[in-house]
């Protein structure tokens, strides 16, 4: 069993990896940059180390410096988390070398899976479905057509050599695949001197559906269930859930069935998620492979309220040799979650991030609602990192009651001092798109892009009011963090005579 | 439109304004409570209620000049935070529109396009592709 866990991440992951460790008796050993030296993580791991400078190239990037930590540290185990070096093949084959536990997948596996290509090769040959595409041998416009009739109209006809969508060509009916092949073929010679093109099905709509996959070391792979991750800015995964409202259960059974023989296509060990394109819903509904994350996903905790299964834990007994934690027959899926990132931005201004000072800082605590995050108030949000502050998980018996309560605890979750993105999360659930559940990756980049604009900033007069007492109470207060227990003297004027401060204000 | 002054009065008439925790108020009105939660200075504030956030001077009673259509004089658009510069959109002499975007930079795995604040000409360019920049170095400057 590993006994001492060095975990290479910071914010609220790093947290969260800590407390799997407490519950399994694990000493934790947090690594932190300078500019995260008096960060929440620091404080709640059993030992911390620096590692470098704030920007992330120079320590939590660097394989040197991790590993040097874990030498320092006598860490028996590293857990790399999300994002930064968790699906590093270089990193996981360091820890090796280092005689260091990685808790994950195999380097190798990483490496297959990183890239698209093998991926997708390693895909078709153990069956799991694939977008139809192939880059013709005959490019010639009779070769295209044929080509795309093989595939299928609707298609994407696009520069083999490149993308950004230069030499790219939607092509829905018949009469149009002589055009656009030719504009195509153009756009793409004189953007990469290379007029090849691909054909690939064009899938309107997709919806992202992805399905948690696990392995042990003893030839064991179960999958834990979809999550949709269809609420996207810019490929950025806003909101969450469990389960799809697009899967009819025949389709369930098929994609998640998919999962696994994907995962064990792979080789696959630990925890990892098998992400698909979703077109149509209901049993019609067609699916195919996207890429493989070979690590835990920041949307984990939907599938955690759903099963009721710690996946961290089980990510640390599996790395430790042991078998997953349950029976196949003991896995449900029960009632609904659904997880809103809150991120430091300011949606009305492009989603500007914002780096600064959390002057209030307050979390909702209710039945239902779990809350991971790595900041606290009086905090200072870095510049370096991403800007997720927190994530904000419902757990109900129905989708309607988790929209509901998520909502509610959303609003009941106030954060001062930096602009986060709670008002735009807000819109969102009350979507009649978002619930109905008809919402498809296009959505926030088009028709939900208002969902950014603020309707109202115009304060209220209670708002002007609370403002009033509160300027009265600032006499008697240096700042509204730094004195944590209220102060009597000014409670005692406020409660006593509420009016003496806002006739201070009127004048 | 409701004079700012106006509202003192109405506040005083109508609400009691209890302070129940390290900047939380409660807020009646006829019977009818929510919480405000306050933070800032007495001249900046930021509050939230039920979702809604407002940053500003809640206590400043003046009104606010208007900002004019166009630039008044020299302005320059700095970099509000350590960033790299992914690409320049103008040259000195160009006209830009209010919300046109001038430079786009990157910072926390995030575009960020710094927008002209009102109709301009570019005067100069004090950065290039590819360059990082600090808080506060002048990216652009508008007249």
């Amino acid at each position: 069993m590993i006994k001492r866990l060095l975990i290479a991440n910071r914010g609220e992951i790093a947290l969260r990896i800590v407390r799997a460790c407490r519950e399994l008796g694990l000493e934790s050993v947090a690594v932190y940059s300078e500019a995260d030296a008096r960060a929440p993580h620091v404080a709640a791991a059993d030992r911390a180390i620096a590692i470098g400078p704030a920007p992330a190239v120079d320590s939590y990037l660097s394989i040197p410096r991790l590993i040097a930590a874990a030498r320092e540290s006598r860490a028996d185990a590293v857990h790399p988390g999300y994002g930064f070096l968790s699906e590093n093949a270089g990193f996981a084959r360091a820890c090796d070398e280092a005689g260091l536990v990685f808790v994950g997948p195999p380097a190798e596996v990483i490496a297959t899976m990183g890239s698209k290509i093998a991926a997708r090769t390693l895909m078709q040959a153990a069956g799991v479905p694939v977008v139809p595409g192939e880059t013709p041998d005959d490019q010639t416009d009779e070769g295209l057509r044929r080509t795309i009739e093989r595939v299928g109209l609707p298609v994407l006809v696009k520069a083999s050599a490149g993308g950004g969508g230069k030499g790219m060509r939607r092509v829905r009916d018949a009469a149009e695949i002589m055009d656009a092949t030719r504009a195509a073929r153009r756009e793409a010679a004189a953007a990469f001197g290379d007029g090849t093109l691909y054909v690939e099905r064009l899938v309107e709509q997709p919806r992202h559906i992805e399905v948690q996959v696990f392995g042990d070391c003893h030839g064991r792979i179960d999958h834990v269930f979809e999550r949709e991750c269809s609420v996207q800015r810019r490929h950025q995964k806003i909101v969450e859930e469990s389960p799809s409202p697009a899967l009819s259960p025949a389709v369930r059974a098929r994609i998640t069935s998919a999962a696994v023989t994907a995962a064990g296509a792979a080789g696959y060990r630990n925890a990892g998620t098998i992400e698909f394109l979703l077109d149509g819903v209901g049993d019609a509904a067609r699916f195919y492979f996207l890429e493989m994350n070979t690590r835990l996903q920041v949307e984990h905790p939907v599938t955690e309220a759903v099963s009721g299964i710690d996946l961290v834990r089980a990510q640390l007994l599996v790395a430790s040799g042991e078998p997953l934690p349950w029976t196949p027959q003991s896995l449900t899926q029960r009632g609904h979650a659904i997880e809103a990132r809150v991120y430091a931005e300011d949606p009305a201004h492009d989603f500007l991030p914002q780096a600064g000072r959390l002057l209030l800082y307050r979390e909702p605590r209710r039945p239902g609602i779990r809350i991971d995050a790595g900041v606290v108030e009086g905090g200072d949000i870095p510049v370096y990192y991403d800007p997720m502050m927190a994530k904000v998980i419902a757990a109900a018996e129905t989708r309607e009651a988790a929209i509901a309560r998520l909502a509610s605890a959303l609003r009941e979750f106030p954060i001062l001092g930096i602009r986060t993105n709670i008002p735009f999360l807000l819109r969102i659930l009350e979507h009649p798109r978002f619930r109905a559940g008809t919402v498809d990756t296009g959505f926030l980049d088009g028709e939900g892009a208002v969902l950014a604009e603020e309707p109202d900033d115009t304060p209220t007069a209670a708002m002007r009011a609370a403002v009033a007492a509160f300027r009265g109470d600032l006499g008697s207060e240096t700042s509204s963090f730094e004195s944590q227990t209220p102060n009597p003297k000014s409670r005692l004027q406020t409660t006593a005579d509420p009016w003496s401060a806002l006739r201070a204000w009127g004048r | 439109m409701e004079r700012p002054a106006s509202v003192g009065t109405l506040v005083a008439d109508r609400f009691r304004v209890t302070r129940v925790g390290n900047g939380v108020y409660r807020v009646e009105d006829d019977g009818r409570s929510e919480l405000v939660y306050v933070a800032g200075s007495a001249n900046d504030q930021w509050v939230f209620v039920d979702g809604r956030v407002f940053r500003g001077d809640l206590g400043d009673v003046r009104d606010r000049p208007r900002r004019s259509a166009r630039v008044d004089g020299p302005q320059a658009l700095t970099a509000p935070m350590p960033a790299t510069v992914i690409k320049v959109l103008v040259q000195p002499g160009a006209a830009v529109k209010k919300g046109d975007t001038i430079v786009l930079l990157e910072a926390m795995k995030m575009e960020l396009p710094i927008r002209a604040p009102a109709d301009a000409t570019v005067k100069a360019v004090h950065c290039r592709d590819g360059e990082l920049v600090q808080p506060d170095t002048t990216l652009v400057e508008l007249e």
